[in-house]
């Protein structure tokens, strides 16, 4: 039950700012402030905290860098290819793990508990297995993003209604049909949660790598900037990279709410 | 033996109580709420008075304004037109002479019984000793000694709101508030709880207003019933209940409870029929099922 | 044969059964030199160099270099964690404004500023603790405002009947309410943590367990160097079901 409430209207012609847009407004100065004022008064360690102006200088530089872009492609197709591989056979996987109870109890808890390691103690391995180059890479990034897909998969397989499946087999679809025609569909937003999540496993297995042991890449961009102490760039380059990442994910999220805007 | 202050007769036959002896008055309370589809005034002027170790049943259809009327003669509701006092004292937030039982489940869920129970003593700044004494009386009182160190998940919904009303006994009110306590229990478990109800108020002399829906509560708990119209809530009748005290639940099966029983269902009837109404018509207009 | 299916056990088994066949199997085709035993060395090679790997390496002290990082990592993000919790379940305004930012704070690869942490605090265990906070605190942080604000209305009425002060209702009724939820995101910021730790460790070529793997792969110690992520592996699994108990054990009281 509402109480009264008054509606306050703002004077004709000003635009009205909510209190929360304010406040966030306030927010993001007060942390530039900070920052500068560290900056300029170098409190702690001169190249540490870099000049806001310096950053964003090397921000402008890094993009319009040709060299950066061809490095954030070779990043880009190594996630994509991991993605892909991994998202498939998380797919198989989670949807027969899904589909039959047996497989499931006797499988699953090795997902489920595997999940939570660090996937790059594994690179190691990877790189004895594919090499120094691209193909470690995508391997980590598969690795990565498997468990989260597969588990995802499987759990959503569980949660299809009953009646979906009966009438599938009621007209005898095979097991081609019953998967795309009423599984993927039935699916849709554990599928879209499980591809967020490896989308962001992806990106840090695949990345992390690359600062490893890598020659291109932006992962080697960043490590390659700490080892000569190249600070603005380094700030610049985890800029770029995390704005790429929420963006991604946040792409994702709107794919998957039109998704299930549709489902309904 | 118990016995109530003598509630004077009118002329009509039915009970008034003088203001001064009054525990509780409650004066010409009106409440509305601005909704989207225009002022709602969901209790009208309703006026009533409690005598100290008086048992009042306010009962009412659905959508009569009886929880917002619980609401804000305990203090938790504000906005509202008129006056509550407690032994002379304006209501202007929760009091500490009124105590108040929800009709949700209300038990700490990470607190045992006992201290659950010795809540409010624990507010007071009792010790541990004496809170856990006193707790402990109102424990047994509410019948569930031997489950002091339990927790309300263990038991089942009948002593959970046990616990809760014994926890709001513990701090020893004036006025005792209870709105539907026993709304999500079964009939039968009603009628043993009822009894219990009966014996403490008998026992405690503790002056208790109870909102219900179930007729057959109201009648087998009360001295007097309050019938509330639809909304907007107004007093439709007080209606007096002159059956025995002591009283149990085996009340039930007398003559004159039925008669009782019929006599206000007649009222509310009516009132309830109006409410089903109402609620069709405005379901219809928002293109729901009714 | 059927109703032997339907039993927790059995499923059980088949997958340990099928786990052993398929070591086994990878140690024939390693033997008769279908794999190349230089890039997978010999299951039972990994087998015996465990008890080397434990006593050579220390194992005993990497674990509990591992742990203290872990375990300080765990002390920031719960007091950090749930003390920004409270402050925004508190102030509204805050917490509509800043929510959305934590949420998108817990799903960004924070675990790549692990250059600049060594820039700020060098090549030391505070790298790996700040980075595994760093990690973990989001969803502490989630979980707070969401116990906090997902108490149940009847009982903040209880206590308003009882005329408590707001500092009263948050410590006896909102915060005891809310424990579970933070208990959650806890477990959570700890897993992260740990994972975090871990693998920055593996990449800075410094602190315990993670650094081993690193070391013994340097040194191209093939066999040592997959037991060392068995070891790992096992580590990890144990922190997860304990974290799982206690969360099972917590939830009964509710």
């Amino acid at each position: 039950m509402a109480e009264t409430g008054q509606l306050t209207h703002a004077p004709v012609g000003l635009p009205t700012l909510s209190r929360v847009t304010l406040l966030r407004i306030a927010i993001i100065v007060a942390i530039l402030t900070i920052w500068e004022a560290t900056a300029a008064s170098g409190l702690l360690f001169r190249d540490v905290v870099p000049s806001l102006l310096v950053i964003g200088r090397a921000v402008a530089n890094l993009l319009v860098e040709n060299d950066f872009y061809w490095h954030l492609g070779v990043t880009a197709g190594e996630v994509g290819t991991g993605l892909a591989i991994g998202g498939l056979a998380g797919l198989v996987v989670g949807i027969a793990l899904g589909a039959n109870r047996f497989l499931s109890q006797a499988f699953e808890s090795y997902l489920y508990y595997l999940g939570p390691t660090p996937k790059i103690i594994f690179f190691p391995v990877m790189i004895m297995w594919f090499g120094v180059g691209p193909g470690s890479k995508v391997a980590m990034g598969t690795i990565s993003c498997f468990f989260p897909i597969a588990l995802s998969v499987a759990a959503g397989m569980r949660q299809i209604d009953e009646v979906l499946i009966r009438v599938g087999r009621s007209f005898r679809a095979n097991t081609w049909q019953m998967v795309t025609k009423i599984y993927l569909p039935a699916m849709r937003a554990p599928i879209v949660n499980g591809v967020r999540l490896g989308l962001g496993v992806a990106i840090i297995g695949t990345l992390l790598a690359e600062t490893k042991l890598s020659n291109r890449g932006v992962g080697f961009l960043i490590i390659n900037s700490y080892s000569t102490f190249n600070m603005p760039r380094m700030y610049s380059l985890l800029i770029v990279v995390f704005v790429l990442a929420i963006g991604a994910n946040v792409l994702v999220s709107r794919w998957g709410n039109l998704e299930a805007v549709k489902g309904r | 033996m118990p016995a109530a202050t003598q509630l004077k007769r009118t002329d009509q036959g039915s009970v008034r109580i003088d203001p001064a002896d009054a525990i509780l008055v409650v004066d010409g309370i009106t409440k509305r709420f601005t909704t989207p589809d225009g002022v709602l005034t969901a209790v009208d002027n309703v006026s009533l008075t409690v005598a100290p170790g008086e048992f009042l049943g306010v009962i009412g259809p659905s959508g009569c304004g009886k929880s917002t009327l619980f609401n804000v003669i305990g203090g938790l509701m504000d906005g509202y037109e008129g006056r509550v006092s407690v032994a002379g004292e304006t209501v202007s937030g929760p009091h500490r002479s009124i105590g108040m039982v929800f009709q949700e489940e209300s038990t700490f869920p990470w607190r045992s019984v006992i201290d659950n129970v010795a809540f409010p003593l624990e507010i007071a700044g009792l010790s541990k000793a004496e809170r856990y004494d006193k707790a402990r009386h109102f424990v047994d009182l509410v019948g569930l000694d031997g489950f002091e160190r339990r927790y309300p998940a263990e038991l089942s919904g009948g002593m959970r709101q046990r616990v809760s009303m014994a926890r709001t006994l513990a701090s020893e009110p004036k006025i005792l508030l209870m709105d539907e306590p026993f709304a999500a229990l079964d009939e039968q478990t009603r009628l043993l709880l009822g009894d219990k109800v009966l014996q403490i108020q008998q026992q405690l002399q503790q002056t208790t207003l109870i909102i219900t829906h179930n007729i057959t509560e109201a009648v087998q708990l009360s001295d007097r019933i309050l019938v509330m119209t639809y909304r907007p809530g107004k007093v439709k009748r007080i209606v007096d209940i002159d059956l025995p005290r002591p009283r149990t639940s085996e009340i039930v099966s007398s003559e004159a409870f039925g008669r009782y029983v019929a006599q206000i269902w007649s009222d509310l009837r009516e009132e309830a029929s109006r409410g089903m109404r109402d609620d069709e018509s405005r379901k219809l207009q928002a293109g729901e099922k009714p | 044969m059927a109703a032997l299916t339907k039993t927790r056990a059995f499923p059980a088994f088949v997958g340990i059964f099928a786990l052993v066949a398929a070591i086994t199997l990878i140690e024939l085709l390693i033997r008769v030199g279908v794999i190349n035993r230089f890039i997978v060395p010999l299951p039972s090679q990994i087998a015996m160099s465990f008890e080397r790997v434990i006593v050579e390496e220390g194992i005993p002290e990497r674990f509990w270099l591992t742990l203290r990082e872990a375990f300080w990592a765990t002390v920031l993000l719960t007091v950090f964690g749930v003390g920004i919790g409270v402050l925004l379940h508190r102030i509204r305004t805050l917490r509509l404004a800043t929510e959305t930012w934590v949420a998108a704070m817990a799903s960004a690869p924070t675990v790549l500023m692990y250059p600049l942490f060594l820039v700020i605090f060098g090549r030391s265990a505070n790298t790996i603790i700040m980075m595994g906070f760093v990690a973990g605190l989001a969803p502490v942080i989630l979980k707070t405002v969401e116990g906090l604000a997902g108490t149940r209305r009847v009982l903040i009425d209880v206590g308003r009947s009882f005329k408590l002060t707001p500092w009263q209702l948050y410590w006896k009724i909102l915060f005891p309410a809310a424990l579970p939820s933070i208990f959650v995101g806890i477990k959570l910021g700890m897993i992260f943590a740990l994972i975090n730790i871990v693998g920055v460790e593996f990449l800075i070529n410094f602190g315990g367990l993670g650094q081993l793997i690193n070391e013994l792969a340097e040194r191209y110690d093939l066999a040592g160097t997959y037991a060392a992520i068995c070891f790992v592996i096992l580590v990890s699994v144990l922190f997860f079901m304990f974290t799982e108990r206690v969360e099972q054990w917590l939830r009964p009281v509710n």
